[in-house]
């Protein structure tokens, strides 16, 4: 059995994953595997879990990078050492900063005290300061050794390295020295025979050292992988991990870390067998519980003489009085049946502790709402963490707490993201630093990050690496070699050649294999002991300290882990309301989240589809789905809401719901019951709390045990355990006086969809925020397209494609103007304009949007000369400011008439020059610069450009397309080729043949029941959005068209029926350039590939910002 | 003739003196190995520190037989250029991965250093062609 294995969580260093190694463990029939990763423990709950259902037992260790110990007495810093005596080897451990700075240590925990006592270590010793490198110190060690057993290490280790370097004396200073820091007995000289030609002699020194000091030898094997033939994906790792090509820092001389047998390894050790003997003595004397399976809660606030149940149930009996009015008795019954379970189960701190943080945001105006199957509790809903009614929308408790399973509820709650560092702050005021952390979460590699991984590492210069990972969908690696050959954008790819073989082949042997720790989006620890003594922590990439677990590691430990999210939209909503009670007065804009859901107008807008920006219905699917289901009330909206996921689309439940809806089919259910529970989806079950409810219907199930059912379903049970729960499910309807074939039909028909269904509860909670966004829309539209814009990147589409929306319903577009654009977008006009702001400007700085407020308050800009003046703003933004006309109209030129752009761009260095020296001579040079411009063409525009030229800088400036749409330049070309605009297409017959051109906003392949790639392509032109679906057949021709352009003409069969919506189906897909011919010059205003005449050629950046690849592949 | 046998018959030891380390073959054995193993010593072989397969006095490359023993995880014995070369024991062995990645410069061998008519060789299975090779004579 193996005492020093590595999996996958040393992170690139690592090959196996630990299930992959306990499985190989226990086949060769060892009792004990211990995982000792680099640094840390992120695999050890993985292992102990996995460990203990293989019947293997877990031990948990890792090998950490201690500071030397070996030197001469008085000697701490290597430097300080004459010369002769250092260590000539630099020992590469350790990662990143902590490299070369320390030497290998293994060590593992015999119980639970030296575990406590290993995550204490490495925790102190990540969060230390954020710049020092993870190097433990061996006073830190001293303290946290008890429970701890010590291995001295692989040949990096510093015992093993100054035998290798020929030190023996400093080898065995050092052993003598890490023996007093462990308990007597706990530490052993590590030998390893790593096949090598100098292994024999390594082991014989180490085992004479360890013979004359006294200490007991263990063999270990260093395992890194599996078996041999990884050791290529181990080299690649480590090379990729240290930045080097092969063959990498270790330059290994051989495969042979892999977990290898007991016989062979006493065969590698026939002379030292007490050190094969020693691995079963180590095992037998770790034995650690981590006593999973309990629940530990934060500390909640309980005044003196209560206890938490009862500040709770005074609190949901408070919260009742005020939600209900009046107060019915069935809201008493089920707040009373919530609580005692709620009692029984052991969680009403887990609720006050929630309660907690909502209160606070609540106390603050920050605006929050409760997301996911909490939505099904009355208590959750009176404390005011969720705001749908559970009673009003048939939301069942059972589904968020089945009181026949103890798991620990989940509340996520998402707040106004622009506030939610403040709820963050306050999470760690209130239950202190020491207790508080961030849940990590391990990033695997994708298609893409494995094939630069391997690139790098086979030593492919970084253009060669780029274009190997170009057009590669997000995908997983195994799956690479399918993309190359099936998907159409990787039809030409470079990894085609033969001389790549390899190279792919290695990419899809990196199959799941992590790159390093992350930060979940918003998952917060909370514990009552200091966390670090639950778990190790380290600084993550976004400057806040991490769990080395993730969230089903914490999960298992029992912890509460709360996941504070940032919704934008709530920051949108926030916005709305305060501009447009700044327009209106206070008292004339409600709160849109206690509105009653029954207005008219909203519905209509959803009903036809005009939904940009409104929180969950603006996709293309949505707009598709309105069309379709007609929204007539909030039922739908969640109906809607939940009909478009992954599982309701795999199972295909829409095209039944809009049939039965429509009267197009009957609504037809087997049993009576089932028909009265599924009366609001017609007979279709769509929601999670559906199936409860029917199998309470019809076999008499309590709702824990249909809770239990329908998680039974969900899990993918074997047949002949599906066998018996469907035996048991008819028996119980039998009784109920059901037929056996009526309830086998029942039964087939919960087994089909539960697996498939959306938890209600979280579509309820969407919906609240989804009608109120849609109210702000109907009634504040410029105030909420100015919120949503200022609150990008958020929602579905691009800020240009929001602001054409706007301009497609009557709202005025201002362009950006100096003296009269702050940072942000701004309403103006009442409510009748939208004035672009300046903060998203190409090259424009924080420092000069301030300049620009404070000189505007004093007086407005005069002209360009007077603006650089006083803002002494940069030639790069005032170049910016210049071509997206922000500048128009100021100031007069010898003709009378306000300057051209270009005659101000060719000014500008002039004046910038005239303005450096007159501070510095300190004479005063009147501001008249020679007008050398260009002569002026007339446009019909002050500004003399063009509207190419225009859209053109604005496209480049500002991502945006203010002055008109793209394709408004091309109507005359779009017109003689015949095409049909995006308004006309619903008066179009089904059926009918037609030819649209559209620019690209979004392209999205999600993956489909049947495994075809279809693609959902959402374009758009001046007269509104268009929805393409462009099936496998024609993707498979034209997908590379669709990855490498921007805008096209698309030809295709529109589809326009009650049933299925409005969609064209693509047949034929080709590339578009928009070309306008002016003043002898061609603007070419491609919004695809660069084209060599294309002047203002960096508008392409500015419209690729979103890379299609990216969006491709699975959602 | 019978002077001969008559020299080597001749013991010069004293009475009293110890006898010698090696009495016989089964006994040089494990002292033999035992030197080659101590961690001490180091060969004239060990410092030329070749790169392709690990330490070589001569570096000779050819194709040897090698009769495999299952009990000992290592060759019984050797033929090369038709003459047998039983092994008397296995002094070590390695394994070398090279350059993998390279089809011109890949090696992958596993190495045997054997004891085998007073001389030392070492003798590698080139996993990649599938044959034995005698990779080099030690000193």
């Amino acid at each position: 059995m193996h005492l020093h294995a590595h999996s996958h969580f040393s992170f690139m260093d690592g090959v196996s994953s630990p299930a992959a190694l306990l499985e190989r463990a226990a086949a060769y029939g060892m009792p004990a595997l211990a995982l000792t990763d680099h640094q840390g423990l992120y695999g050890a709950i993985r292992h102990y879990q996995a460990a203990r259902n293989s019947g293997v037992k877990p031990i948990i260790g890792a090998e950490i990078v201690l500071e030397a110990v070996g030197l001469d007495d008085g000697v701490t810093i290597e430097g300080d050492v004459p010369p002769d005596n250092r260590l000539p080897l630099s020992p590469p451990v350790g990662s990143g900063r902590a490299s070369a700075s320390g030497f290998h240590l293994t060590l593992l925990a015999k119980d639970i005290t030296g575990y406590r006592n290993l995550c204490r270590l490495l925790a102190r010793t990540h969060v230390r300061t954020g710049d020092d490198p993870s190097v433990v110190a061996l006073a830190e060690l001293e303290q946290c050794s008890e429970g701890l057993i010590g291995l001295s290490g692989c040949p990096c280790g510093e015992a093993g390295a100054a035998v290798l370097a020929g030190l023996p004396m400093r080898s065995e200073r050092a052993l003598r020295r890490l023996e007093r820091v462990f308990s007597p007995g706990d530490f052993y000289v590590e030998l390893m025979h790593l096949m090598t030609p100098d292994s024999p002699r390594y082991i014989a020194a180490l085992v004479a050292l360890a013979q004359r000091i006294g200490i007991p030898v263990v063999a270990t094997n260093n395992v890194h992988y599996l078996k041999r033939p990884d050791f290529r994906l181990h080299d690649v790792l480590a090379s990729a991990g240290a930045r080097t090509s092969l063959p990498g820092p270790y330059d290994r001389p051989n495969g042979e870390l892999w977990l290898k047998p007991a016989g062979e390894m006493r065969l590698l050790f026939a002379d030292v067998p007490q050190a094969c003997d020693n691995t079963l003595a180590i095992a037998e004397r770790c034995n650690l519980d981590l006593g999973l399976g309990g629940f530990h809660f934060p500390e909640a606030e309980v005044p003196a003489g209560d206890d938490a149940y009862s500040v709770l149930s005074k609190a949901a009996w408070r919260g009742l009085e005020q939600r209900y009015r009046p107060i019915t008795p069935e809201a008493v019954r089920r707040l009373q049946h919530e609580l005692s379970i709620i009692e029984r189960l052991g969680f009403p701190e887990y609720f006050l502790v929630v309660k907690d943080i909502v209160d606070f945001a609540k106390s603050r105006g920050i605006r929050y709402s409760g997301r996911g199957s909490a939505g099904d509790s009355i208590v959750a809903y009176l404390l005011g963490i969720t705001d749908a009614d559970p009673i009003a929308h048939d939301l069942l408790f059972e589904r968020f707490l089945n009181p026949a399973r103890r798991q620990m509820p989940d509340i996520d709650i998402d707040f106004d993201s622009r506030r939610r560092d403040e709820v963050i702050a306050y999470i760690y005021d209130r239950f202190g630093r020491d207790h508080v952390a961030m849940v990590g979460t391990v990033n695997t590699m994708t298609a893409r990050s494995a094939v630069r991984t391997a690139a790098k590492a086979l030593g492919h210069v970084p253009e060669d690496v780029n274009s190997f990972s170009r057009y590669l969908p997000w995908v997983s690696p195994h799956r690479l070699p399918e993309v190359l050959d099936t998907y159409p954008e990787c039809r030409d790819h470079p990894l085609h050649k033969p001389e790549h073989k390899l190279l792919v082949e290695l990419a899809t042997e990196l199959d799941h294999t992590p790159m390093h720790l992350g930060t979940h989006l918003g998952g917060f620890i909370i514990t009552r002991e200091p966390i670090e003594s639950w778990m190790p922590l380290q600084w993550a990439a976004k400057g806040v300290v991490v769990s080395q677990y993730d969230k089903d590691d914490i999960e298992a430990l029992g912890l509460v882990k709360m996941d504070i999210l940032g919704l934008r939209m709530h920051s949108a909503i926030t916005d709305t309301v305060r501009l447009a009670r700044e327009r209106v007065g206070e008292e004339n804009v409600p709160e849109p989240f206690e509105l009653p859901h029954d207005d008219p107008r909203v519905y209509e807008m959803i009903a036809a589809a005009d939904t940009v920006g409104v929180f969950q219905l603006e996709s293309s699917g949505q707009r598709n789905l309105a069309q379709r289901l007609r929204e007539r009330d909030f039922e739908d909206i969640i109906a809607a809401i939940s009909l478009f996921r992954p599982g309701p689309l795999e199972a295909e439940m829409i095209v039944p719901f809009i049939r039965r809806r429509h009267g197009i089919e009957p609504v037809t259910v087997p049993h009576s019951a089932m028909g009265e529970v599924l009366r609001s989806t017609y007979g279709v079950i769509v929601y999670q709390e559906q199936v409860l409810q029917v199998a309470k219907a019809v076999a008499g199930f309590t709702l824990a045990e249909a809770d239990s059912l329908r998680r039974a379903m969900t899990n993918g049970r074997s047949r002949g355990a599906m066998e018996r729960i469907r035996e048991h499910f008819i028996e119980r309807a039998g009784g109920l006086g059901v037929s056996r074939e009526v309830a086998e039909e029942v039964f087939r028909q919960l087994e089909g969809f539960a697996a498939y269904g959306f938890c209600k509860a979280h579509a309820a909670c969407f919906a609240v925020v989804t009608y109120a966004s849609a109210w702000l829309r109907v009634h504040y539209p410029a105030e909420f397209t100015v919120a949503i814009l200022n609150n990008e990147p958020m929602g579905f589409y691009s800020p240009r494609l929001v602001l054409d929306d706007a301009r497609r319903h009557g709202i005025g577009i201002l362009p950006p103007h100096i003296n009269a654009s702050s940072a942000e977008f701004t309403v103006e006009q009442d409510g009748g304009a939208i004035r672009v702001g300046l903060g998203s400007l190409l090259h424009m700085t924080s420092r000069l949007l301030e300049k620009v407020a404070v000189e505007r308050s004093v007086r407005p800009f005069d002209d360009l000369a007077d603006f650089l003046a006083r803002t002494r703003a940069e030639e790069p933004a005032a170049r910016s400011l210049i071509r997206v006309g922000a500048l128009d109209g100021l100031g007069v030129t010898d003709a009378g008439r306000p300057p051209t752009r270009d005659e101000m761009l060719a000014l500008l260095p002039e004046i910038k020059a005239v303005i450096a020296r007159r501070g510095v001579a300190g004479d005063d040079t009147l501001l008249i610069a020679p007008a050398r411009a260009r002569g002026r063409v007339d446009t019909g525009h002050a500004s003399g450009w063009t509207p190419a030229m225009r859209l053109s800088a604005e496209l480049e400036c500002l991502g945006l397309a203010i002055c008109a749409h793209p394709l408004d330049l091309a109507r005359a070309d779009l017109e003689h080729r015949g095409i049909t605009w995006a308004r006309d297409l619903p008066s179009c017959a089904d059926r009918t043949r037609v030819r649209v051109a559209g620019v690209r906003e979004r392209a999205q392949t999600p993956r489909t029941r049947s495994g075809k790639r279809t693609c959902f392509l959402t374009m758009e032109d001046p007269t509104g959005l268009i929805d393409a679906v462009v099936f496998e057949d024609i993707l498979n021709r034209f997908g590379d068209v669709i990855v490498k352009h921007r805008t096209y003409l698309v030809e295709g069969t529109l589809q326009n029926n009650p049933e299925r919506g409005l969609a064209l189906i693509a047949c034929r897909i080709e590339p578009y350039e928009v070309r306008t011919g002016g003043s002898g010059d061609v603007r070419c205003a491609s919004l695809g590939t660069p084209s060599p005449d294309q002047l203002h050629s960096r508008m392409v950046p500015a419209m690729t910002s979103i890379d299609v690849a990216s969006t491709m592949g699975p959602a | 003739m019978g002077r001969n046998r008559e020299i080597k018959a001749f013991d010069p030891r004293r009475p009293g003196q110890p006898l010698d380390l090696f009495t016989a073959t089964d006994t040089k054995l494990p002292v033999i190995m035992e030197i080659l193993r101590s961690p001490w010593i180091v060969r004239a072989s060990d410092l030329i520190q070749p790169a392709s397969t690990g330490m070589a006095g001569k570096k000779r490359e050819r194709e040897v037989e090698v009769v495999w023993d299952g009990t000992r995880a290592g060759p019984r014995s050797f033929m090369m250029e038709g003459r047998h070369y039983p092994v008397d024991a296995v002094v070590q062995s390695w394994a070398a991965e090279r350059a993998w990645w390279d089809p011109r410069k890949r090696l992958s061998r596993r190495c045997y250093r054997v004891l085998a008519r007073g001389g030392l060789y070492d003798v590698a299975y080139d996993r990649l062609a599938g044959r034995w090779l005698l990779v080099g004579v030690v000193d």
